[in-house]
């Protein structure tokens, strides 16, 4: 293996097998047995993944759940065994697969440390020496020599990270640990983190943070059911992320439906600019171009529109009707264009629907639900989905 | 086997560590610890002493003693190997170690249980003006039976990650092995009878049946049975502790998986 690479894996597949109900018993592999049907399922999780991660270099992962990322990362960490195809890491791995998951409820903070370092492979001595290092990174005080079944979820996992992190390991593989604990501990991973990246150290990360793991990562490995999608610079394979996973947004959503006096053709998204995009950043304007063809002549119609998030719940929606546009006779093809002149929703993904129905709501002509997805990339912090304008102001000195 | 032994070797602390662990667990929160493990053997000592003696069973307390304790070692560590893997699924599924740490950490920690409670035995043996025999047979039995609850322990800790029966099923063999073995009853007056002496090759089959003539031979000075039935239960032993082992290191690859 080259020096200069750390983790190097080559044709790499992970099959599982599933059983169907369960944990398996002798009875239902006898019955297996005498009905000679195949007692487990076929599930590959990763197939032939090759691929090499420089020393020194901080890897993300992306992909939707179920894509591959934990068991690549179980394989890497040793803790499975690829079905196929070869695994070669250079130097200590650890892992922050699931932080303090290898803690025992019973013993305290303190011996769990000890147990968690002799699993890494750290002598007692070595691990006397990062205590108070461990110590102070948890910051969890006295609750050290208290059971961990007595701690916090917070101090679980600080306790969880500072371990994994002071072992100091030549390579460090980190599974969506972003998501837990507040925001200062957070920073204070991110942190250390940017420290390890300092000393040359390689790192492996998964999250579902897009904005993190782009700031943080020197290549991005995109996996989407168990192949290799993409890899490369992070801008790159995130917009080709982003754009495969706004495909597949709102499938299971997707509805049409209507009586077909009025079609809706289809909507085109464009940016002031007059590109088209379906990718847009926070104050942003969105133009929407309707196409509509009138099948049978019907009377005065309303077109609407709503905007769901990626679970399909209503953010906000309007129509002519309720902006009093007026809507001219119909009649053959036609187009509407719709303009949404400032975005204020959160980064995320969003479904558009649209409708054509009658003025007094009595015929749906048409209707696209959750038919069109955009993503939204917003800097601004907020609770929520949707933003409003807020100001505050204070009067002091007032005296009572 | 060697590649294996050094694998071990080479995590020694973490053994020691996971060894400390089962102990602390096993006591944690118990004011009288370590005696509460011997509790059970002392009230089956009751039991079937006094029953042996309603019974007009001709067995001295001193060999009933050693029987149960040495028998309990045993017992111990088929119950505890149902759960020495699975109990430990997060750090399996967590960390990369030998796996063969999780049933030799058991083993090891119920050996430590085991030494102490001989300690007990000792006392009754003083007690009872118990002259010993040759001591030096003590710590080859124990060698024969750790080599053996190891073996059992691999096999049984590896199969229940796959069939969880297999804890079911352990409860019922050991019940069964209990009788099989000369814990409530002496060998040597068994292999007296002229009846049963035809069986006693097959008898010492049992590893335990071997082992637990040495411990008497140890312990109380009781006379060796026949070399040829002892090496039989003494390869027996050896085997088992073997077989299981290669059978764990066959399925500890799919561990992971199946947790």
């Amino acid at each position: 293996m080259d020096n200069d690479i750390a983790i190097d894996v080559e044709g790499v597949s992970k099959r599982f097998r599933l059983r169907h109900r369960g944990t398996p018993s002798l009875k239902s592999l006898v019955l297996d047995l005498f009905k000679g049907r195949s007692p487990a399922q076929e599930l590959w999780a990763l197939r032939d993944l090759t691929f090499a991660v420089r020393k020194g270099r901080t890897l993300g992962i992306i992909g939707a759940n179920g894509a591959g990322k934990s068991t690549l990362l179980a394989l890497l960490a040793g803790t499975m065994t690829p079905t196929t195809g070869r695994i070669e890491t250079q130097g200590t791995v650890s892992s922050l697969l699931e932080l303090g998951a290898g803690f025992h409820p019973d013993l305290t903070g303190r011996e769990n440390v000890y147990l968690a370092g002799a699993i890494m492979g750290l002598s007692r001595e070595q691990m006397r020496r990062r205590f108070d290092d461990i110590l102070a990174f948890a910051d969890i005080g006295r609750f050290i020599d208290e059971p961990v079944k007595h701690y916090s979820s917070g101090m679980y996992v600080r306790l969880g990270f500072a371990v994994a992190v002071e072992v100091n390991p030549d390579i460090l593989l980190v599974d969506e640990v972003l998501a837990v604990g507040d925001v200062a501990f957070q920073k204070k991973c991110l942190r250390r983190m940017a420290e390890f990246r300092e000393q040359r150290k390689t790192m492996l990360i998964i999250s579902h943070d897009l904005h993190t793991i782009q700031s943080i990562s020197d290549e991005i490995l995109f996996l989407d059911h168990g192949l290799i999608k993409g890899m490369g610079a992070p801008q790159t394979v995130i917009d080709q992320y982003e754009s495969f996973s706004l495909g597949q947004a709102g499938t299971g959503l997707r509805r049409e439906w209507g009586t077909g006096e009025v079609l809706l053709k289809g909507a085109a998204f464009a940016n002031d600019a007059g590109l088209a995009t379906t990718r847009f950043a926070w104050g942003d304007a969105i133009n929407i171009r309707l196409d509509y063809e009138v099948r049978q002549a019907v009377g005065p119609c309303v077109f609407g529109y709503a905007v769901s998030d990626e679970q399909g719940r209503l953010v906000c929606g309007s129509n002519t009707q309720i902006e009093g546009a007026v809507v001219p006779a119909l009649a053959g093809k036609g187009t509407v264009d719709l303009r949404l002149s400032q975005l204020t929703l959160a980064t995320g993904t969003y479904l558009f629907s649209f409708s054509v129905h009658s003025a007094d709501h009595s015929a749906n002509y048409h209707r696209l639900d959750h038919a069109y997805a955009v993503a939204v990339q917003a800097p601004r912090r907020f609770e929520g989905c949707c933003y409003l304008p807020s100001e505050w102001r204070f009067e002091a000195g007032r005296e009572s | 086997m060697i590649r294996l032994i050094q694998s071990v070797a080479a995590r020694r602390e973490l053994l020691g560590i996971l060894v400390v662990r089962t102990l602390k667990i096993r006591y944690k929160d118990s004011a009288l610890g370590f005696l509460w493990t011997m509790l059970g053997p002392i009230f089956l000592i009751l039991i079937y002493g006094l029953f042996l003696r309603l019974m007009r069973f001709p067995l001295s307390l001193t060999v009933l003693v050693t029987g149960i304790f040495v028998w309990q070692y045993l017992a111990m560590c088929m119950g505890d190997a149902a759960h020495a893997v699975i109990g430990n699924a997060n750090l399996v599924k967590r960390a990369s170690f030998p796996r063969l740490l999780l049933p030799l950490a058991m083993t090891l920690a119920n050996l430590v249980n085991f030494l102490l409670s001989l300690v007990v035995v000792a006392g009754v043996l003083v007690v009872k003006h118990t002259h010993p025999g040759p001591l030096w047979l003590l710590p080859v039995a124990v060698l024969a039976q750790f080599v053996l609850c190891l073996g059992l322990g691999c096999l049984l800790s590896a199969l229940n990650v796959f069939f969880r029966d297999v804890q079911h099923v352990t409860g019922v063999v050991t019940m069964a092995w209990f009788f099989l073995t000369p814990v409530l009853y002496d060998v040597i007056e068994m292999a007296g009878s002229s009846s049963l002496a035809a069986l006693m090759p097959f008898y010492f089959l049992n590893p335990m049946a071997g082992i637990l003539a040495l411990y008497r031979a140890a312990l109380l000075g009781q006379a060796l049975p026949n070399t040829a039935w002892l090496a039989e239960s003494l390869i027996m032993a050896g085997a088992i502790g073997w077989f299981g082992i290669t059978v764990f290191q066959r399925l500890q690859a799919r561990f992971a998986d199946e947790l």
